[in-house]
Parts: C-alpha cells; sequence; structure tokens
C-alpha cells in the first residue's frame, strides 16, 4: 500500500495495509484508533481495492485499537473480498471488541479471534483460498 | 500498576455505570493505554451502552414513524366519517358536530337555522333507471344545492336522497329565501340514464331561537320536512309547535300500538261485497280497527301511518292475515260460506316486499282448513307500480298459490295501462272516488264505463267500492260492473253481525 494513500484522510488510521508472503491481506490499525463507520468503510474499500474481485483470506490486526463502534461493526458485516477474516489481537480488551463483533453482527464469511498470530494464519490458510 | 491505581479505576468504573443506569446512554467510560481486565469490563459496558442507546433511538424513530402512520390513518378516517363518499358532501356526523359547534357560538345571539331537503319520489328513479342513474341524480343535486345555498353554509347529505344545509348567522327571511332558492334548483331536469328527469322536494326549515338544542333543531328540522313530504310534492314547511305536537302524539301513539298488538285492542270487521248481477254475498272485505281504551274506535287512516313511521306495518298485516283466515276458517265450519265467496283482505307495499309473505299466507291456509279460493288479497294500485320486482315476485306466489289478487283502489294512481294486461290479478277495485257523480254526470257515467271496459278487456273482474244507493249500484250493474260494495249494501260489521249475515242472510244482501 502506497504512504500516500495511507495518509490520505481516514487513511492515517491505518496503519499497514499489504499481502504477506502467504498471500494473506494483512490490515493493521494505527495505534489507539477509534473505527467508527467512515474509516471502516476506507478499510473495506482499501481491501477490496487489492483483492480486485477476488476471495482473500484478511488478517486484521486489531492489537491496539481504542474502540470499534456500532456503524463501523455494521460495516464490516457487509460482504466484502475477504474469504475469511482473522481478528488478531492481544489483550482481554481486544477479546471483547472482536467477539462483541462476533456476537452481535453476523459476519458474511468465516470470522474467528485470535491471540497468536500463527494460529490465525493456520487457520486462514486452512480455509483454502485462491490466493492462500 | 498499582493496586491504588486499580481501586480508583474501579471507582472510576463504578461512577460510570452509575451515569449509564440513570439514563444517560450517551456517557462512555475512559479506556485506559494498560488493555487489562478492568479495560476489557470498561469495553465491554461501553458496547453494550452503546448497543442500547443505538436500541433506544432505532425504537424511537420507529415509534414517531408509526405514530405518524396512526396519525394520518386517524385523519384519513375522520375524512371518511365526516364525508359523504357519493357527493363530496359532508356527512351526517359531521352536519351534527357543525350544528352543536353553531348553536354554542350562538349564544343569544342570532341563531342557526337548518334546512332539510328530501327528494320526492327518488326511489321511482332508482327502481325504473337504475341506481347509477340514481346516484347521478344525487350528485347533480348536490351540486345544484350547493351552488344554490351559496359559500359559507355547510351542505350536508344525510341519507339515500335527504340532504341538509346549515345556515348560521342570517335572518330568518333571509333562511327562507335560501330554502326556496334550494328547492327551485331541483327543477331543472336533470338527464339521467339517458331519461330527462324533473325533480322536487319536501323541505323542512327550523329556525333556531336561543336555548333550542343543536339535537332539537336537528329534529324539528326533520319533523317539518316530514310533514312537508306528507303534504305532498314541492312543499315547504317551517317548523312550528304544533308540529312537534303533532309528532310527539304521533310517537305516544305508536307506543299504544305496540301495547295494543300485544293486547289483543285489533280486531277486524268485515263489509259485504255483493254480487251485483244476483244481489248475493260474493264476499267480505276485512278491515282493521283499533278499540281505543280512551278514544273509542279508531279507523285505520288514524293509526296505520304511525304504524308505517314506526315499522310495524308488516307485524299487523302478519296479524290480519292470521285473523282474517282463521275468521274464514270458522264461517267455513258454521255456518258455511256461500258459492264463491271469499274474504278480501288488503296487504301494504311493506307486507309485499316480503317474499316469505305467500309461504306464511299458505301456512295459515292449512292451519285453518282455508281453500286458497276463499281469499283475496288487496294490493292498492300504488303499491303495484312502485313496488319493483319483489312485489311483482310475491303477487306472482300468491296467485301461483290459488289466491285471487285485486288491484285495489283502481284510477287512482299514476299506472300505465299495459301493465293491467301482465300482472297476475283476477279483479279490479274502481276507487269509490269515481264513483261521484255517476247518476248525475253523463261525462263521468261515461268515464267510468270506460273504465270498466278497460278492466273487462284485460281479462279481470270488477269490484266498485263505496256504493252509497241503489241508483249508483242499479246503474254499475247495467255497466257490467259484476261486484260491489258500501253503505248501501252494508256497513263493515262486527264478526258476530257478519257471521249472522252469512247464517241467515241465505246469501242475499240488501
Amino acid at each position: 500500500m502506497p504512504d500516500k494513500d495511507l495518509d490520505s484522510p481516514g487513511g492515517r488510521d491505518i496503519s499497514s495495509l499489504d499481502f504477506d508472503g502467504d498471500g494473506i491481506l494483512r490490515l493493521k490499525w494505527a495505534r489507539g484508533v477509534v473505527i467508527d463507520a467512515p474509516n471502516a468503510q476506507l478499510a473495506m474499500d482499501r481491501v477490496n481495492e487489492l483483492c480486485g474481485g477476488q476471495p482473500t483470506p484478511l488478517l486484521i490486526d486489531m492489537a491496539t485499537t481504542d474502540s470499534v463502534s456500532r456503524a463501523a461493526r455494521a460495516v464490516f458485516a457487509k460482504p466484502c473480498d475477504a474469504s475469511a477474516i482473522a481478528l488478531l489481537g492481544s489483550s482481554a480488551v481486544d477479546r471483547v471488541l472482536a467477539n462483541f463483533f462476533l456476537g452481535v453482527n453476523s459476519a458474511p464469511v468465516p470470522t474467528r479471534f485470535f491471540t497468536n498470530s500463527d494460529e490465525a494464519v493456520r487457520w486462514l490458510t486452512s480455509q483454502g483460498h485462491d490466493r492462500a | 500498576m498499582t493496586g491504588r491505581d486499580d481501586d480508583r479505576r474501579l471507582e472510576e468504573l463504578v461512577d460510570g455505570i452509575v451515569v449509564l443506569s440513570s439514563g444517560d446512554l450517551s456517557n462512555r467510560l475512559q479506556v485506559s493505554p494498560a488493555r487489562d481486565g478492568i479495560d476489557a469490563v470498561t469495553t465491554g459496558i461501553n458496547l453494550l451502552a452503546e448497543e442500547l442507546q443505538s436500541m433506544y433511538e432505532d425504537l424511537e424513530v420507529r415509534v414517531a414513524e408509526r405514530t405518524a402512520l396512526l396519525e394520518a390513518a386517524k385523519a384519513e378516517l375522520r375524512r371518511v366519517i365526516n364525508t359523504d363518499e357519493l357527493t363530496g358532501l359532508a356527512s351526517r356526523s359531521l352536519l351534527q358536530e357543525k350544528v352543536a359547534e353553531a348553536v354554542a357560538a350562538a349564544g343569544a345571539d342570532r341563531q342557526p337555522a337548518l334546512i332539510l331537503l328530501d327528494l320526492d319520489s327518488f326511489r321511482l328513479i332508482n327502481d325504473s333507471l337504475g341506481h347509477a342513474a340514481g346516484d347521478a341524480v344525487l350528485r347533480e343535486t348536490a351540486q345544484r344545492l350547493g351552488a344554490a345555498a351559496g359559500a359559507g353554509h355547510l351542505l350536508a347529505r344525510l341519507s339515500g336522497d335527504e340532504f341538509a344545509v346549515l345556515i348560521v348567522d342570517r335572518e330568518p327571511d333571509a333562511v327562507l329565501e335560501i330554502a326556496s332558492r334550494l328547492g327551485e334548483s331541483l327543477k331543472d331536469r336533470i338527464v339521467a340514464g339517458g331519461v330527462a328527469v324533473a325533480l322536487t322536494a319536501g323541505t323542512g326549515v327550523r329556525l333556531g331561537e336561543p336555548g333550542l338544542r343543536s339535537e332539537e333543531l336537528i329534529r324539528d328540522a326533520d319533523i317539518a320536512m316530514h310533514e312537508a313530504k306528507k303534504r305532498g310534492r314541492d312543499t315547504l314547511l317551517v317548523f312550528s309547535a304544533a308540529m312537534h305536537e303533532a309528532a310527539k302524539q304521533r310517537v305516544h301513539l305508536v307506543a299504544e300500538l305496540r301495547t295494543a298488538l300485544a293486547t289483543d285492542e285489533l280486531e277486524l270487521e268485515y263489509q259485504p261485497i255483493v254480487d251485483l248481477r244476483s244481489g248475493r254475498i260474493a264476499g267480505a272485505e276485512a278491515l282493521i280497527r283499533w278499540r281505543h281504551p280512551s278514544m273509542g274506535t279508531l279507523a285505520p287512516d288514524t293509526f296505520l301511518e304511525a304504524a308505517d313511521e314506526a315499522g310495524l306495518t308488516v307485524e299487523i298485516g302478519h296479524w290480519v292475515l292470521g285473523k282474517a283466515i282463521a275468521q274464514t276458517g270458522r264461517w267455513k265450519s258454521g255456518p258455511g260460506l256461500p258459492a264463491g265467496f271469499s274474504t278480501h283482505i288488503n296487504l301494504s307495499p311493506a307486507d309485499l316486499h316480503h317474499l316469505d309473505l305467500a309461504p306464511y299466507v299458505e301456512s295459515l291456509l292449512a292451519r285453518h282448513g282455508v281453500d286458497p279460493g276463499d281469499i283475496s288479497i288487496e294490493i292498492t294500485e300504488t303499491a303495484i307500480m312502485r313496488g319493483g320486482p319483489e312485489v311483482t315476485a310475491t303477487m306472482q306466489s300468491l296467485n301461483d298459490l290459488g289466491v285471487r289478487i285485486e288491484i285495489d283502489d283502481f284510477g287512482t294512481g299514476y299506472s300505465s295501462i299495459s301493465y293491467l294486461r301482465t300482472l297476475p290479478a283476477a279483479m279490479a277495485k274502481i276507487d269509490k272516488s269515481l264513483l261521484d257523480g255517476l247518476t248525475t254526470d253523463r261525462q263521468q257515467e261515461s268515464f267510468v264505463a270506460a273504465i270498466l271496459q278497460l278492466i273487462h278487456s284485460a281479462g279481470l273482474g270488477a269490484v266498485a267500492e263505496g256504493i252509497e244507493d241503489r241508483e249508483q249500484a242499479e246503474r254499475l250493474q247495467q255497466m257490467n260492473c259484476e261486484f260491489g260494495q258500501g253503505y248501501f249494501f252494508s256497513r263493515p260489521l262486527p264478526v258476530a253481525d257478519m257471521t249472522d249475515l252469512l247464517a241467515h242472510g241465505n246469501g242475499a244482501a240488501a
């Protein structure tokens, strides 16, 4: 993801967005970000742009997010190019945020919360995707 | 992070929960960078609060939407209740509301007035031209009345062909002028169903008075309108206290009549009908009387109209049928009926509208051992002409049963001559008004002769009623009128006297 895109309004909330060696698209939110509907939509648009219409495993690192608004959760619940989503966190706060999303909103694709990056990658790979 | 810090954070968390539980769901609790267990609880509470707040907001939006829908439905319902669908005029309920408002607003000042109009013979239009034409006439009537009344007055349609105009803040003369204009506006012909019809209306006016309640204003206008209708077509009457008195008496009379039906105060008298060729008794017409406890014997014309208004006509008709057929059965058993004798029973238009009349008559005949030929049913010419298909069907059913049908009051209605041949009738009774001048006026004699010829040409027999002297009886006999009745032969007789006549009269009268 070119830096200028991430520097655009709202783009600063995304710390990085790119593919790793396993063909997994990794999204990392900026530290202390408050995710609301506009920046959630921006992230989704960026993800879809990079996927180019191809179902792609997505790993979202939310370890440093401050909060996720209800409207933002509704955006994530919309169908996108992600074929499976692993939510990666580390703290009890991340677990609450992730599980609230999983419990209240019905995700359009298989979605799970992990505290371990390797486990998240294994799970995404096991889901079977074009890219992974 | 120290234990003291945790205590402080927990205290802040509790404070935050207290604020939330007080109803302020917009409050959010601070999450620390530690992202530890306390922060996780805080985050969870924040998320739950947001969820709850959002649900409340959704609910409020939905409640607002539903309330708006309900309000719209209520407004639409009110519009429907307040509007007459056919003409777009105000409905009865709106008129009542506006009259009440006008009366209340008038106080001791100039009082509101109410004009009621009921179209004359509107049913004929519906029956002969169809309901679509009838509706077109009502719509045109509404427009004309609106134009004639002028702006600023509430115009309502109360029922079928009844209209009302509420006049506020006008002198009595101006009210009467408007009332007269309303009636005049209807007289230009209206084309409906391809036919041009001329309308008139019975109009009742109630000029308001201080202290008169709104329901009294409506009631009195109605009394005046009904009185106008009774006096004939195209009549306008202003309410008077005497009318109210008469209406009260009618209500009283109806109440008494209900009691009379239950307590057997009604009875039948029988007026012999004579075969003019032989002088023998050919039948008797059953005539209802009311032995009123304080007013003495009342003739039907004093109470049948009130009975009709009160919807008692059918009940009385059934009572007459029951009594007369039962009496005929008793006469058959003793002293016996002369050959060709039949009891004549009058039925009203209301009776004839009941399709179960013929089965009812059939059951009475069977119960009392009376042959259908022992009974003649008299139906007025006007009832037949205005009756429509139900009346024709009932007449046909009675005829099929073998009961003879007689056209009563022949020569008084507006009849088309051709119907005489198509009706299932056996006899026609010439109205007594036609006998006036029969023996003194050559022209009247020719006229009656022509009527008799007409009746005979249609294959019917003729009965003349109201014969008062021998000369009339002889003249009618010479003119080939087969039957006659009237004071010359006999007044209507109580049952005992009629029985006596049948027993000892040897079949001969006068």
